[in-house]
């Protein structure tokens, strides 16, 4: 499954509805850039999706959720802990095995930060840890990715580069985006959200970024 | 990974421990230790609360040598935190904190015997240095910029009172109502030299088996500490202060003479008093030194680094039980109980317990202080676990606890450890007094034999030696970066 | 609020002395060695409280204490002027109190006895020497500082072997007192105990000994033990004749059941001179200095 449909979607906070309640369908293949105004609902919303879908995805949240004291090899390795008998994670801990630290270490290549692979988390820079958090969702080889502004700490070329391999390892995915022109460029479709409602759902070929200036 | 600093060391002190393991005496020597445990519990859990009269009286005198007690100590630890820069003050409070509760009142029977004054200062004593120290701690973090702005020309005094006190009269308060707990648990123990706190009956009731009086003791003393929230007001503490020397009961009266007579003659190295002059020292010294010093270090030393490792160990198994992370409230609870219980216990009466059960050797005393300590640092770093905040796809069970909270605790769980390094060894060699080889048990033979110079020499040892692994652990921390909380 | 806590402190302080000088002068106190079980002890004693107090026409308290350097230093300190000591710690409270006095011994104390008992997986018997089968077993004494269950044990050990009792043995502890040594080598704790043998006759009398678990395997030769050690200045304290009255009044009790308390068929008189052997003893093994 990488496609979902979902109804009576709706969150609250401290009383007062945040968003909602509404209905999103993504079938495989699509990639949703959620757009919209911070404090819309775009984190909530990628956070509802995720207790629905669980542990089918990969997510990307918007605070990153690493583990400072450990290297940045283990931050990765994480996204993977499921997938692996807990004596074999608890090994990893101590002796990664050969096999993981290859395919981290190219993941790393390919975010060219290679380098970096036993550093600790703590050590890095803004930029640094966000492809970290990426890389991991990357690690996890889900084809469902849920990622809460994943490029907001890189600059320009990184950006296009970590988007673009973003776009080739997940068939599907939902990624809140307030750069109206990466999500033009790497999504298939776009979803704006206003007041915790869906105030535009389109085919990003179909619109260019005057259609979508309103909502900010 | 290995690479790391903090697991470098921690496999170090891991390496140590059990190279000390392979010297250590461990053995189970009771016949039966099982089933003396399950007697045991058996006796807690069907409590006699009517046993004794003494024992209500013994809970009052409890409460109320630790109230004078921790009272005398604050109020001149603070007075000596004021002037804690001077360096002389500094290790003058080191030595004093470095003798334990227990050697103090060992020290003071000798010559104030059995009068309140004994067990009010022997907890006073080592707790005003321990005050002035962690008090000093606290006054220099606050800040100073406030102190600054003041207009020229304000006084000193002034100065303090308004731009350090406040800034800091939290922190004060929650350390030393902190230490009011610890101080209940110094009380407690006093019982086992004689003094008429808890321990003097627990003792008793032990030695005889009597363990349903045992198990009631323990749970009044435990519902005492555990209520403490509850009957310690701000507001009743001057009730509490002013109220307590009044029931420390009446012991005997003091003789002068004997102090004088202690200090003059008594702990004055017996080939001096002979007058055989310092020819005679240097043999005296060097026998003191091969037939008890040595040994009493070596053993010392052996099961303070087995005792630390082991509750470090028993610190990491056991803060999951209390974690927001783990489990739903039926299992917390239980932790909660379970870690309440483990740290409210001094070591003393665990170790006495389970050296009771299993036989003298170094085993019961490493049980008790990994058990003691454990529960003190694992409902700390637990606490401070439910804090963190996971990502919502973060690992479950196992992999939560190896990949999420360890690494994330881990730093301050060293910090605490390293902390507390100086403390099992204090209790390490006290613990020698229930007959484990440790610095303590020659101690206790050379107060025995009435040789107090003897015992004198070897309880300055002992200090020199806390100050020793106070300042190694110290230094560790520092190497390591490891921030220190005074609250532990 | 400092001001205030130092006000509150300070006439804390003051109450604390003023109530702890309230002890009558007229009180005699006396102690006695730890050497059984608590109970036992504060039953016996406040019987003898009791009687003295009927007899001396002062008041008499007892205090129970935690060791036997406690008895000795409260009898130093003049915190008790009068004490039940064993033959060791009599000899080194009088030595530190200049003209103190042994003034009664029990009719048993002047040939007492220890006793080196056995659980029974030992397999040892009864012999009349200690021989080289109880080497490498575990063995506990009393006190410290105990005549009965340390002292006498530990020379005849000494002479036996020509060794510390450490080097014999595979494990040596102190049990506390003798009661607690016969429990622990009744549960197979220990594989060896040193106990005094008033204490194992009256246990046995009294049905509390599992004769199955464990035996006497070497009965010490005889040598002198307890006795009612009193201060030399009683007699300024006190008034003239004091301590005579003491001695008199502990010679004359005759009750059944306070004397079986100790147990001891009657107290005869003694003099200090009887411990000498104690002494040196004492100075052979370096307890005494």
């Amino acid at each position: 499954m990488s496609g979902f449909d979902l109804t009576g979607l709706s969150a609250s906070f401290a009383g007062e509805r945040v968003i909602g309640p509404l209905s999103l369908s993504v079938k495989q293949g699509e990639r949703v850039a959620l757009v919209g105004r911070s404090g819309a609902g775009k984190s909530t919303l990628i956070s509802l999706i995720h207790q629905q879908v669980g542990r089918e995805s990969s997510l990307v949240p918007q605070d990153l959720g690493l583990v400072n004291a450990l290297p940045v090899f283990h931050n990765i390795f994480m996204g993977k802990l499921d997938a692996h008998a807990t004596w074999y994670n608890t090994l990893t801990l101590i002796r990664p095995f050969s096999r993981d630290r290859t395919e981290v270490r190219t993941l790393l290549q390919e975010l060219s930060m290679r380098e970096k692979i036993w550093v600790p988390t703590a050590s890095l820079s803004g930029g640094q840890r966000q492809r970290v958090a990426i890389a991991r969702a990357l690690f996890r080889q889900s084809s469902l990715l849920l990622a809460d502004e994943p490029v907001s700490a890189l600059d320009g070329p990184m950006a296009h580069l970590v988007m673009d391999l973003l776009r080739k390892r997940f068939s599907t995915g939902v990624i809140a985006l307030h750069d109206v022109e990466l999500a033009l460029k790497y999504c298939t479709r776009i979803v704006g959200i206003q007041d915790g409602q869906i105030a535009l759902d389109e085919a990003s070929d179909r619109l260019n970024p005057a259609d979508i200036t309103p909502l900010y | 990974m290995l690479s790391s600093p903090t697991v470098k060391a921690s496999l170090i002190f891991l390496a140590i421990a059990l190279v000390c393991l392979a010297f250590a005496d461990i053995a189970i020597t009771s016949a039966n230790p099982w089933k003396d445990l399950g007697r045991f519990f058996l006796g807690v859990v069907t409590p006699d609360f009517f046993s004794s009269e003494g024992v209500a009286v013994a809970l009052l005198r409890t409460v109320a040598f630790a109230f004078v007690g921790v009272a005398l100590g604050s109020l001149c630890g603070f007075i000596l935190a004021l002037v804690y820069r001077n360096p002389v003050v500094r290790v003058f409070c080191a030595f004093i904190r470095a003798i334990h509760e227990l050697f103090w009142a060992l020290i003071f029977l000798q010559f104030f015997g059995f009068h309140p004054l004994t067990g009010v200062l022997a907890i006073a004593i080592p707790y005003s240095g321990i005050f002035a120290k962690v008090y000093s701690e606290i006054l220099d973090e606050t800040d100073p910029t406030p102190g600054r702005l003041l207009p020229p020309g304000t006084g000193v005094i002034s100065t303090f009172l308004y731009t350090r006190i406040p800034a800091c009269w939290v922190q004060l308060r929650t350390y030393t109502a902190y230490r009011l707990e610890c101080g209940l648990r110094s009380s407690a123990i006093l019982g086992f030299v004689g003094l008429p706190t808890l321990g003097f009956f627990l003792e008793t009731s032990f030695s005889q088996g009597l363990y349903s009086e045992a198990g009631a003791m323990l749970i009044l003393f435990y519902v005492l500490i555990a209520t403490m929230p509850i009957w310690v007001k701000p507001k009743l503490l001057p009730v509490y202060i002013l109220g307590a020397p009044f029931f420390l009961g009446e012991g005997l009266p003091i003789v002068w003479g004997n102090v004088e007579r202690f200090f003059t003659e008594d702990i004055v190295p017996s080939p001096l008093k002979n007058g055989e002059g310092l020819a005679g020292l240097v043999p005296w010294l060097n026998d003191l030194m091969v037939t008890e010093a040595l040994p009493g270090i070596w053993n010392t030393l052996l099961l303070t680094q087995i005792a630390l490792v082991a509750t470090g160990i028993l610190a990491l198994l056991a803060f999951p039980l209390i974690s927001n992370h783990f489990g739903g409230p039926v299992r917390r609870t239980g932790g909660h109980v379970f870690l309440v219980i483990t740290r409210s216990t001094p070591e003393y009466i665990l170790a006495y317990i389970l050296l009771q059960l299993w036989g003298p050797s170094m085993l019961p005393a490493i049980v008790a202080l990994a058990l003691h300590n454990g529960g003190i640092i694992g409902h700390l770093i637990g606490r401070q676990s439910s804090g963190i905040q996971l990502r919502p796809d973060a690992p479950i069970g196992f992999n939560r606890y190896t990949y999420e909270l360890v690494p994330r605790v881990y730093r301050s769980f060293l910090a605490f450890l390293f902390y507390r390094w100086e403390i099992i060894m204090r209790e390490t060699a006290i613990l020698g007094i229930l007959g484990i080889y440790t610095l303590g048990f020659y101690v206790d033979s050379s107060i025995q034999n009435i040789q107090f110079d003897r015992a004198m020499v070897l309880i300055v040892i002992t200090a020199l030696l806390n100050i020793g692994v106070d300042i190694l652990g110290r230094y560790i921390r520092k190497k390591l970066a490891l921030q220190t909380m005074p609250t532990c | 609020m400092a001001i205030n806590l130092i006000r509150k402190l300070a006439a804390a302080g003051i109450l604390f002395f003023a109530s702890s000088a309230a002890v009558s002068a007229q009180t005699l106190v006396f102690t006695a060695i730890p050497d059984e079980d608590e109970t036992k002890l504060v039953e016996r004693f406040r019987g003898i409280a009791d009687y003295l107090e009927e007899k001396l026409e002062v008041d008499v308290r007892y205090i129970p204490v935690k060791s036997y350097a406690a008895a000795v230093s409260a009898f130093r300190n003049n915190q008790v002027q009068l004490a039940w000591f064993g033959g060791l710690s009599g000899v080194q409270a009088r030595s530190l109190v200049p003209g103190s006095q042994a003034i009664a011994q029990g009719v048993e104390d002047q040939a007492f006895n220890s006793y080196i008992i056995a659980h029974k997986s030992t397999g040892l018997e009864e012999n009349e020497k200690l021989t080289e089968a109880v080497r490498g077993k575990t063995f506990t004494f009393g006190s410290k500082g105990s005549t009965s269950g340390r002292l006498i044990p530990e020379y005849y050990i000494r002479e036996a072997f020509n060794q510390a009792p450490e080097e014999v043995f595979s494990r040596v502890g102190f049990s506390g007192n003798h009661t607690r040594t016969l429990r622990l080598v009744e549960a197979g704790t220990y594989e060896l105990g040193a106990i005094n043998y008033s204490v194992w006759t009256k246990e046995l009398e009294d049905g509390n000994i599992d004769t199955d678990a464990v035996k006497v395997i070497y009965t010490t030769p005889s040598y002198p033990n307890y006795q009612w050690s009193i201060r030399g200045d009683v007699n300024e304290r006190f008034g003239e004749g004091f301590m005579d009255r003491v001695k008199q009044a502990l010679l004359d009790m005759e009750d059944k059941e306070l004397l079986e308390s100790f147990p001891r068929s009657g107290f005869i008189p003694v003099s200090n001179d009887a411990y000498t052997p104690i002494e040196m003893v004492g100075k052979q093994i370096g307890i005494i200095d």
